[in-house]
């Protein structure tokens, strides 16, 4: 390349730039809005899914319990049975679902861009995520983040967060946790070193191999991935949680409906477990009981019309992937990664129908009606 | 005659078929298409930015980052602001990529001569170096670089080395000058900087007159006498006047319960495996470039060269390489600027370059704006090397 051709390829790029940033500042002036033609309505988000018979979810495969490959190579988790409720909702088929796999950097730009319909990929609500990446539906698991060490670590060993002060810590790029850790190191005077790798495969590796003194992820995370190293016992999650990380599904900006669907079919997960239908005692005639016969769409509405949801929408739900209890306990209970969900923060935050008898947990939805 | 209008009285080659009307017309309808091409994508990202409320601006550069860097060159702390962390950043990627350079074409060379060696050992080795390191990809031989690494002791029973070199799979910890005082080791480093380009200028004019006069003038030790003596003085009267020197060597120390060794330099494990993985991978293609670049000067030349009494090293020195450069020189900028774009796989081996810190970034601030920050950057990089490149090339042509 010339030398005057690089420097028209800069000033080339330099002016598109001006052009960019000019289009960007210019907001359109109520008369130029009066005259421009009417936009032509495009299509809704739920019309594209039905029109394409699967709903595509961006998500994981590298976290037991959230998003991982069972034996078979089959997409499993929390995060994916989310997914497969949306799907069975809209299209009545919990296997009509595509897995986009995406690194924690590329979230925000993949649901901002619209090209998926959901975002679950234990991603954290924060406002300013709220604010440029989409919508947030629901708080489905509420997480916090720790520290995992050796247990042999150091002189006196270490039993407390507070006494990481000059580790270096292993995080994942791109996450809430990053910016914790420096929030944490601050607060505390602790002066710690960050090692920042794209995949949490990388940042295990790593850890591992004792390139780092601790590892720093969402508690629920650490005790995923702590459960499939061969030496678990010799590792130790420290008490501490140093953050607040409500977890939950997101959905592209501009599309109220779809943004309500996915709230609905979080409720109903949600409820179902409050009301004790599980995925074998689906009603299928009326019950006599109008809060549940309300749901399952056997009387009354809880605005599927409006939604655009089958009247029955429920049902397919609840057959296909269970109510929130059973999917917390097939992937992060018992079932998965024994993530004890009993008195914690993730359980129901009453009895079924009871409101006087706190369950003490925080998994609440809007009321289904 | 004047009456008649030109196009009447024009019994030249119809314009259809007139081959610099014919240049003109594709030219313009071909630059037309390229802008309008070009002009149409930009409209089109932006609309899209517009419509999807995509956030865009650059006001976040001077608010402070908020996030660990984990490796940086330059002094970097959490309150420092966007634009800063995103110089330390770029910083980081310049290095990787001069170093990366240098030993790659170091390497590459040596190989690319091995190749062509007579010696059936030594080219059959420099064959498998090239086929095996070209055709596996970049970032699988990253991670094997890293894993290697990682196999080595960790920090708290690595090996240390005289108590003053310490090796573990954090990287390698030397001992480095450190600056006593911001201000004296400036003025030092000025001070020393004029008496290089004294020397350099002094060299050069007793060369001259050594070759105008045939007199014994010592360039060479007059040449790099000059700036060493500056230098001395220069350092002994700063210590005068500051009661410390401008430099004094820090040895790296483990400090804390987790043996973390502050002080020195450290040479990252992440910035280990990228620079070995970046210069052996860019290697094995510029080995082929050298090998390339001299085959296409003539069997003759050497031929004539050996005849004359010079040895295989000097032939090569003196006859082959300096025809062969003119074939070099081109390709092996591509290589060059393939080795800087290729450094932003760091982010996968946890080295803090310029992608890895800048895609950290896009939680905080607009990613479509960090995004045409990095191409920006890049480009930039890109180019002056380019351009330097270019420079050389002219040079190595016309001289």
């Amino acid at each position: 390349m010339r030398r005057s051709t690089a420097i028209l390829l800069m000033a080339v790029v330099a002016s598109l730039l001006a052009v960019l940033a000019c289009t960007e500042e210019a907001t359109p002036t109520p008369e130029a809005m009066a005259t421009e033609p009417p936009v032509v309505e495009e299509k809704s988000r739920l019309e594209t899914v039905m029109e394409r018979g699967s709903v595509i979810c961006a998500s994981r495969n590298d976290v037991p319990g959230y998003g991982f490959l069972d034996d078979a190579g089959n997409n499993v988790g929390f995060d994916i049975d989310l997914c497969r409720a949306l799907a069975a909702a809209v299209l009545g088929d919990p296997n009509a679902i595509e897995i986009r796999l995406i690194t924690a950097a590329e979230r925000g730009p993949t649901v901002q861009s619209g090209e998926v319909d959901m975002l679950v990929r234990t991603v954290t609500w924060t406002t300013s995520r709220d604010a440029q990446w989409g919508n947030y539906a629901q708080t489905m698991f509420y997480d916090g983040q720790g520290f995992m060490v050796r247990k042999d670590l150091g002189v006196d060993g270490v039993d407390s967060a507070l006494d990481l002060e000059n580790a270096t810590v292993c995080v994942t790029q791109g996450t809430t946790t990053e910016l914790n850790l420096q929030d944490f190191s601050n607060q505390y005077n602790l002066n710690i070193t960050a090692l920042t790798f794209e995949d949490t495969d990388a940042v295990v590796a790593a850890y591992e191999g004792q390139q780092c003194d601790s590892f720093t992820n969402d508690r629920s995370q650490l005790a995923a991935i702590g459960s499939a190293f061969a030496d678990r016992d010799a590792h130790v999650i420290l008490p501490e949680t140093i953050s607040e990380e409500p977890l939950g599904p997101v959905v592209p900006h501009g599309d109220e409906q779809w943004y309500d669907i996915v709230k609905t079919v979080m409720g109903m997960l949600i409820y179902s477990e409050a009301y004790g239908v599980t995925s074998g005692n689906v009603p299928t005639a009326s019950t006599g009981d109008t809060v549940v016969d309300r749901l399952f769409g056997l009387s009354g509405s809880y605005g599927q019309e409006t939604l655009g949801l089958k009247q029955t929408a429920a049902q397919d739900v609840i057959r296909a992937v269970g109510n929130y209890g059973e999917i917390y306990d097939r992937n992060l209970g018992s079932g998965g990664i024994n993530l004890p969900r009993e008195n914690g923060r993730n359980a129901l935050w009453a009895d079924a129908r009871c409101t006087d008898c706190p369950k003490g947990g925080q998994i609440y939805a809007a009321p289904l009606r | 005659m004047a009456a008649i209008p030109r196009g009447l009285t024009y019994k030249g080659i119809p314009l259809w078929r007139h081959t610099q009307v014919i240049q003109g017309v594709l030219q313009v309808v071909s630059s037309l298409l390229v802008v309008t091409l070009v002009a149409w994508f930009f409209i089109n990202i932006s609309r899209a930015i517009r419509d999807r409320e995509i956030p865009y601006g650059f006001s976040f550069l001077d608010r402070e980052y908020q996030t660990p860097i984990g490796q940086h060159f330059l002094p970097y702390e959490s309150s420092d602001t966007f634009l800063y962390a995103f110089v330390v950043a770029a910083t980081n990627t310049v290095i990787v990529s001069i170093v990366g350079v240098i030993l790659a074409t170091a390497l590459g060379i040596f190989v690319g001569v091995s190749r062509l060696s007579g010696n059936w050992i030594v080219s059959r080795a420099a064959l498998v170096f090239i086929e095996f390191f070209r055709n596996v990809p970049l970032l699988i031989q990253l991670f094997f670089w890293f894993y290697i690494i990682l196999a080595l002791p960790q920090i708290q029973n690595g090996h240390v080395i005289w108590n003053w070199l310490y090796i573990n799979n954090r990287g390698i910890s030397l001992p480095w000058p450190h600056a006593s005082a911001l201000d004296s080791a400036l003025l030092f480093i000025a001070i020393a900087a004029a008496g290089v380009i004294v020397g350099v200028f002094v060299h050069r004019m007793l060369t001259a007159r050594e070759t105008a006069t045939g007199k014994s003038s010592y360039p060479l030790v007059l040449g790099i006498g000059v700036p060493v003596v500056l230098g001395a003085v220069a350092w002994l009267a700063i210590g005068a006047s500051s009661g410390e020197s401008p430099f004094y060597i820090s040895v790296p120390e483990p400090q804390g319960a987790f043996g973390r060794l502050v002080g020195g330099f450290t040479v990252s494990a992440g910035l280990i495996a990228l620079l070995t993985g970046l210069v052996i991978y860019t290697a094995s293609f510029i080995a082929e470039i050298v090998r390339a670049g001299i085959q296409s000067v003539g069997r003759g030349q050497t031929e004539a060269a050996r005849s004359v009494g010079l040895t295989y090293l000097e032939t090569l020195r003196h006859v082959t390489f300096p025809q062969a450069l003119r074939v070099i020189i081109p390709p092996l900028i591509s290589q060059c600027l393939n080795l800087t774009k290729n450094s932003s796989l760091a982010a996968a081996i946890g080295y803090s370059d310029l992608t890895n810190v800048a895609k950290t970034m896009t939680q905080t601030a607009p990613a479509v704006s960090i995004f045409i920050l990095i191409m920006a950057a890049y480009l930039a990089m890109s180019l002056t090397y380019s351009i330097i490149g270019n420079l050389y090339n002219r040079h190595i042509r016309f001289s």
